[in-house]
């Protein structure tokens, strides 16, 4: 039971949204968009977040896109997490995707709202940071489209207004191979401890990571590091640590000494993975 | 026998898996106002103000309850210690500063909103050992003049709500004779009962003063009895029903929600309001399951013979004493675990804390009991270089000898341990080895428990039950156990069906209580379900019997003597084709020439146990319990010693059951109350960070085990029959729970070569039990 009242808005083209928000803007309505809603009803049900209108994209043909064109996947941000799983066009996505929440959530959850959403994790972004994805958006100046490592930065950077349509990711990264593993607490769901996407390109690897400070990250740095090959593995992974790009969580999922350590095995694993054949 | 022993589908089964079976919320009428609680930020602060005018401007708010515009008379089971809504004081995280009533719940919950409530923190108590400190702040002051009942001991200037001594033998004598002993500290968690169905209560004054109420309860007579004990209503001016109950696990036996709802009945005319919790307040607001911290030392012999046990429970009671003070005397009564020692002394003492208040847990102070003893037996079967079920076999207590509480127990009194331990070793592969290394860095363990458990209730407590007859033969069954989903109703009806020698699916189980007109049974708690209507049901069933039996004997013109029920018949012994059908006689008899005798059969029955005594405070000395039940437990689990996570492989349990009435729903209560008590051990309780402040009050974050994440169970059953009840029935509602914590800890202490003495389980726990946190 969400204790406010609000508005709903459905609009039936793409470029009637903004305008929507504009005007709902105006009038003092603090419009969101709504795409699975999982997080705006939990939210709203706690009084954690309060709108006076929601204007709802989900079912919009731009959003709702899944498929190859012109050698790019195209992944509208409607698409259900269940949808990326059942259909696994990127299956690293599919993996990823497919550890967030539980099967009755994903079957509402979407790729956009996920990568948007409040709660920090964000896990979905992971597989598209690795894919240096490109992002669509659509604004107040209309259509955008950027690189995701330019536009990404712990969340996406969006204008007052401007919403994520679809995200593309080349073919060819698809069918990379890849790692990820997410680490829980104990439960088989749940929030991570951290959650850890790799994927080996040219014989590099890039890794992404969530649930290890308050924003999901993918780090040139880290990457350096990573595939530095005159260290040894355990090196490479101390110097990993120190530089991560923030505080190390420390909450009731557990502490961050105990992160550390979840850290600290996972790469050795993902080394494991991703350095053994042909390494 | 025809019923008995057979494992008949449940009478609601059909309603549940439909979706059709109705419980408290589904019940909404047109002319229902709702309620919304305004709870409390802070574990402990003075309330400065409560500013309503805000709220009470929001249209379709009907009434705002403050702990300023209402009464201010406490409640509580033993101490009357508890406002109904705070009104200078909170005392912890979550507690109802206000109630606001409006015609819609989305109302009332926007109105809740804006109520203004401004507070000044005061330290807080964060557990029981914190409490138990000297220079520890006071939760109340006013401890010496509460009112309270007779036989329960707080020490007024401390926290200290609750003292229960238990002083057996003597203990010189028990540390002489001792070579090895064994010490150890252990610490609970507060934690939830989780029940599917939130509590929810309705209330309503009719225009003639008389009172309905709707609950979620697995107490709905105590409700009766409490509403004449606080409001001073006449018990024949209050209705309570319960429908069928979501899940309750002890947690639904406290009465709190109920009080709230009557005021606010009250502040609307009597209009009828309902009051349904969120699962946030289900979590903190209502009571939750208690936590302990506890010293245990045992000595024995060099043989492995116990000689002497010294055990300190400090129990974590929260914020008001509720059933908390019960459950730490029913920890005293059985602070030995199922072992027989000669010389014991215990100290059991409920801790007021800055933590939600507890009440009755699945188990009721056992799981906690038995998680310290059973720790420490590991301990001391380790000293002793000998199995540690041998220990336990070598110890178990048995007829003929004194319990904690110096009651002589006797063959009825207590089903038999050993035999438990002997068949759970076969059904755990016990002797195959209880750690191997299975590959590099993975380890499978074993580790086991033993429980006992009486049921530790009012010293009267009974049970009522009515069968009343249709015309065509067939019997409706009226009994006062809510149907909180262990299937104890239809348990029943095959108790009457067995007894009346007839189909069970000729016997109709009405699923509603109403305290107008169904017979009471004391509180659907403790085990006592079967236990106690059992003998009700026959006793009933005889009295209907009898009825039969003087119209057929007219009838058949034959001395009641005579006869005998069966097949639907009542017929002449020595002669059974004379007989009458059980349909020509359930409503009288009508002769051919239109004469009638007799009249519905009404079959009444009532129970209450008896030889139960309060306990002595100085020694503890007396009979708290009508009998013991009991059995052994074990786990196996294979644990990473890399990463420290662990998966749950088997569990096992057997149990003395006695006899048992429907093997199913036996083998599913024990296998339900295992899981219970695994996802208890490995993942539960509450996390407070240092202002008292629950942190995990959702299911986001407060992890229950899942379907595909529990371990196979096995479940055996032992035979002894307890020579009180039905057919020779045991209770066996609670027990699977009890020794599983324990079970699990010993278990991954042995796969971690470390003693892990704590809850809940995790790995990063784990980890840093074993790397002392420099991993």
């Amino acid at each position: 039971m969400i204790g406010f009242n609000f508005d709903y808005y459905r609009p039936t083209d793409v470029t009637q949204t903004v305008q929507l928000y504009q005007t709902l803007a105006s009038q003092e309505k603090h419009p969101e968009y709504l795409a699975g809603g999982t997080e705006l009803i939990t939210m709203a049900r706690l009084d954690q977040i309060r709108m006076g209108a929601v204007i709802d994209i989900g079912h919009l043909p731009e959003a709702s896109a899944y498929g190859f064109h012109n050698g790019q996947l195209i992944i509208g941000s409607a698409i259900t997490l269940t949808q990326t799983s059942k259909t696994p066009h990127f299956p690293l996505l599919a993996e990823v995707g497919g550890e967030v929440a539980d099967h009755t959530a994903r079957n509402q959850i979407t790729v956009g709202g996920n990568i948007c959403g409040r709660i920090y994790y964000r896990e979905a972004v992971l597989p598209f940071l690795l894919a240096d994805s490109t992002v669509i958006t659509l604004g107040p100046n209309g259509f955008r489209s950027a690189a995701i490592m330019d536009v990404f930065d712990k969340r996406l950077r969006l204008h007052r207004g401007e919403w994520l349509v679809q995200l593309m990711v080349d073919r060819a990264i698809t069918t990379l191979p890849f790692y990820s593993v997410k680490r829980r607490k104990l439960d088989q769901i749940g929030y991570p401890l951290l959650t850890l996407a790799a994927l080996k390109k040219d014989g590099l690897i890039r890794a992404a990571f969530s649930g290890l400070c308050a924003f999901p990250f993918r780090s040139t740095e880290i990457e350096d590091i990573l595939n530095n090959r005159d260290l040894s593995k355990m090196e490479r992974i101390s110097q990993v640590i120190d530089k991560v790009p923030g505080p190390i969580l420390d909450d009731l999922l557990a502490s961050s000494e105990y992160r550390i350590f979840v850290l600290r095995n996972t790469l050795m694993e993902m080394f494991l993975a991703l350095e053994s054949e042909g390494a | 026998m025809e019923t008995v022993g057979h494992s008949v589908i449940r009478k609601d089964a059909f309603q549940k898996v439909t979706g059709a079976a109705e419980y408290t919320a589904d019940r909404k009428t047109v002319d229902t106002l709702y309620a919304k609680l305004v709870i409390s930020p802070y574990a402990h602060a003075k309330i400065l103000n409560v500013g309503i005018a805000r709220a009470q401007k929001v249209t379709g708010v009907r009434a705002i309850l403050t702990g300023q515009n209402t009464t201010h008379l406490l409640t509580g089971e033993e101490i009357r210690d508890r406002p109904i809504i705070a009104y200078d004081r909170v005392r912890y995280y979550g507690e109802v500063v206000a109630v606001v009533i409006a015609d819609s719940l989305a109302t009332a919950k926007q109105a809740a909103y804006l109520v203004d409530v401004s507070y000044s923190p005061l330290p807080v108590v964060n557990s029981p050992t914190e409490a138990f400190q000297q220079d520890a702040p006071l939760i109340h002051e006013n401890l010496g003049s509460y009112k309270k009942i007779e036989h329960v001991y707080p020490i007024p200037g401390t926290n200290i709500c609750n003292h229960n001594k238990i002083r057996k033998g003597n203990m010189d004598k028990g540390w002489q004779a001792s070579t090895v002993i064994a010490e150890r500290s252990v610490t609970l968690p507060i934690a939830d009962h989780a029940a599917m169905e939130t509590r929810s209560v309705s209330c309503e004054i009719l225009p003639n003063g008389h009172v309905i109420i709707h609950s979620a309860s697995q107490a709905p007579f105590a409700i009766k009895r409490w509403f004449d004990n606080l409001f001073n209503l006449p018990q024949s001016k209050i209705t309570v029903y319960t429908p069928l109950v979501g899940g309750a696990y002890g947690g639904k036996s406290a009465i709190q929600l109920e009080f709230i709802v009557y005021l606010a009945s009250k502040a609307t005319g009597g209009q009828k309001v309902s009051l349904t919790n969120s699962r946030e307040e289900d979590f903190v607001t209502s009571p939750v399951h208690i936590g302990l911290d506890a010293q245990v030392k045992l000595g024995s012999d060099s043989e492995g013979n116990l000689q002497a046990a010294e055990i300190l429970f400090l129990f974590d009671g929260g914020g008001y004493s509720d059933k908390a003070t019960d459950m730490s005397k029913a920890a005293a009564v059985d602070c030995t675990g199922p072992y027989h020692i000669e010389n014991v002394r215990c100290d059991s003492l409920c801790m007021y804390t800055n933590h939600p208040y507890a009440t009755s847990f699945r188990g009721f102070g056992h799981p906690e009991l038995t998680f310290a003893i059973e720790r420490t037996m590991d301990l001391l079967a380790e000293k002793l270089s000998m199995d540690p079920l041998e220990l336990r076999w070598k110890n178990a207590i048995t007829w003929g000898q004194l319990t904690p509480t110096q009651v002589m127990l006797n063959k009825s009194d207590i089903g038999d341990t050993k035999q438990c331990i002997e068949e759970v070793k076969g059904l755990i592969d016990w002797d195959e080895g209880t750690r191997f290394e299975v590959a590099e860095n993975i380890v499978r363990a074993k580790g086991a428990s033993c429980f006992w458990k009486t049921s530790n209730i009012e010293t009267n407590a009974g049970s009522g039950v009515i069968l009343t007859f249709n015309e065509d033969g067939t019997v409706n069954l009226s009994c006062g156990v809510v149907e909180i989903g262990t299937g104890s109703r239809s348990v029943l009806a095959q108790i009457a069906a067995e007894r009346l020698d007839i189909p069970v699916d000729q016997i109709y189980v009405k699923m509603d209580i109403d305290t107008s007109i169904t017979p009471e049974h004391w509180k659907t708690v403790a085990s006592r379900g079967l236990w106690m209507a059992g003998r009700a049901v026959l006793r009933a069933a005889e009295d209907a019997i009898g009825q039969l039996f003087w119209v057929a004997s007219q009838v058949l013109r034959a001395p009641p003597d005579d006869l005998e029920i069966g097949g639907g018949y009542v017929y002449i012994k020595s002669e059974p084709r004379k007989r009458v059908t059980i349909q020509e006689i359930a409503y009288g008899y009508v002769y051919p020439n239109g004469n009638g005798i007799g009249g519905q059969v009404i079959g009444r029955g009532v129970y209450t146990l008896v030889g139960m005594t309060y306990l002595d405070p100085d020694t503890g000395k007396g009979d708290p319990g009508p009998d013991w039940t009991v059995g052994a437990q074990a786990v196996e689990v294979e644990f990473n010693a890399r990463d420290f996570t662990y998966k749950l492989l088997r569990a096992a349990t057997v149990v003395d059951a006695g006899t048992i009435i429907n093997p199913k729903l036996a083998e599913g209560q024990v296998m339900g109350a295992m899981n219970m008590g695994l996802s208890y051990a490995s993942r539960e309780g509450f996390i407070f960070d240092k202002y008292g402040r629950v942190l995990n009050n959702q299911f986001r974050t407060y992890k229950l085990l899942r379907y595909g994440e529990n371990p196979e169970y096995k479940v055996g059953f032992v035979h002894t029959p307890s020579r009180e009840t039905a057919y020779g029935l045991r209770g066996i509602g609670e027990h699977g729970v009890i020794g599983m914590p324990a079970a699990l800890a010993s278990s991954l202490s042995r796969a971690c070569g470390v003693p892990l003495n704590f809850l809940p389980l995790l790995p990063e726990k784990i980890w840093r039990a074993t790397m002392g946190g420099k991993g």
